[in-house]
């Protein structure tokens, strides 16, 4: 087996990367070697990423250039995530965080995972750190007037950062020897998935016949008992039949191809119909555990809800006799 | 060599080739690993839920990867489900969090360490 890497170097990444990433974690005494460890770090996962782009085919080399958006986006990402934890403002490190999460939507682009990278960016970026923020907000002491600036101590000072980081890193060696080891093994599949649920849609096939004007009027494609077009994968035609009746073969249009939101989309309702469905229960649990936890809760003796109800009948009674 | 390691990617403009499997699963690792420390270390609680965030968008990053890489959809499904835990826990965390907020007036999770059981 072929290992991407020389293990040695790999772990001697992972080693100044720690260093790297333990330097940069918050801390309030003494001069603040934040720079130094991000660039440690980034100097470690810059070392590992060349090396996986010269194992790979080399950069900007001729005929087998590996993907810059890749780096870029995967630079991005990894670098925003150290700043998420390093930051000691928690504003800045939920802002950070929309950066990593747009890098990813980008690395899912890449992926051609089109619909993943706009939901992504729809409901982390857009719902979810929304509700961040608010809380951050919320519950962040107010300044007082000489410490405009001051930061909570809890922010400023990492707990245990040798011994997080020695173990975070040690789980990051193993995980990458391993991934590095057996993904020779594995195998590429070159044919686009998916093709065939080009026959469960005969609307989109003529809309796009017509579209390309291939589709004479009063034309419609040809539908069998499951409600499928009769199509020719290896010849790209489909079976219409004209206004008389008669069946005819017409070529599909080049470009006519099942997108990723499609395939998502039946891979979502046809294979997990039921997923689905709990996924809204638990959507719908957690807003109710929401409104539940954060409600202010009233305490009131037994006089006081006496009291209460009285004055609540009064009220219905004054209600009825001046609205009979 | 690199034509097994080459992900599927037919059809695709010339730069977007050569980007293998392991690339992904190595930022994924990265970020997950990041997220783990962000959460052993930082003393904040919503710091600690924001580094579970990174941690599943990193499981995600894999998910996706591999459905690439097997042409299978599933991946993709699933990680609308993680997007989806991920919706629930942040809305129950961040309600437990303005909670423990107002009974404390501190969001440090060193408060809380009677708790240890």
């Amino acid at each position: 087996m072929d290992q991407i890497i020389n293990p040695l170097a790999l772990y001697a990444a992972c080693g100044l990367g720690a260093i790297g990433v333990a330097f940069a974690l918050p801390r309030k005494e003494g001069k603040n070697p934040q720079i130094i460890g991000a660039m440690l770090a980034s100097i470690a996962g810059a070392i590992v990423l060349i090396a996986m782009g010269l194992k790979a085919g080399g950069f900007f080399g001729i005929g087998n250039s590996p993907s810059i958006y890749f780096y870029v986006f995967g630079g991005v990402a990894l670098g925003a995530s150290l700043r998420v934890i390093t930051h000691p403002r928690p504003v800045y490190a939920a802002l950070y965080f929309v950066l990593s999460i747009l890098a990813t939507a980008g690395l899912f682009l890449i992926l051609s995972a089109e619909f993943m990278a706009f939901a992504l960016v729809i409901v982390y970026a857009g719902a979810i750190l929304i509700t961040y923020l608010f809380v951050i907000m919320l519950a962040t002491q107010a300044p007082t007037e000489e410490l405009e600036n001051a930061l909570a101590d809890y922010d400023t000072q990492a707990r245990e950062p040798i011994v997080a980081t020695a173990a975070g890193f040690v789980l990051l060696a193993v995980l990458t020897t391993l991934l590095f080891r057996g993904v020779n093994d594995m195998p590429s599949r070159k044919s686009p998935g998916g093709q065939s649920l080009l026959a469960e849609m005969p609307r989109k096939i003529e809309s796009a016949l017509t579209f390309s004007g291939q589709l004479p009027a009063g034309s419609k494609v040809v539908v069998n008992e499951n409600a499928e077009a009769v199509v020719d994968f290896a010849a790209r035609t489909v079976q219409i039949r004209d206004a008389a009746g008669v069946v005819s073969s017409a070529k599909l249009p080049p470009d006519l191809a099942v997108s990723n939101v499609e395939m998502v989309g039946f891979n979502l309702l046809r294979d997990h119909p039921g997923s689905i469905e709990i996924a809204g229960v638990i959507l719908l649990m957690a807003m109710l555990g929401a409104v539940v936890l954060s409600r202010k809760q009233v305490q009131l003796d037994e006089d006081a809800k006496e009291r209460h109800s009285r004055s609540l009948a009064a009220e219905v009674a004054q209600g009825v006799e001046t609205n009979p | 060599m690199s034509t097994t390691l080459t992900l599927a990617q037919d059809g695709f403009p010339t730069a977007f080739q050569s980007v293998t499997l392991a690339h992904y699963l190595f930022i994924s690792a990265v970020m997950f690993a990041i997220g783990l420390i962000g959460f052993l270390t930082r003393r904040n609680l919503i710091i600690m839920f924001l580094c579970t965030e990174l941690m599943f968008q990193a499981a995600g990053i894999a998910l996706v990867a591999f459905s690439r890489f097997h042409m299978d959809m599933t991946g993709q499904s699933f990680v609308i489900f993680i997007v989806t835990v991920a919706a629930a826990e942040a809305a129950l965390a961040l309600a437990l969090v303005v909670l423990l907020f107002r009974k404390r007036e501190s969001l440090d999770a060193e408060e809380w360490s009677e708790l240890k059981g």
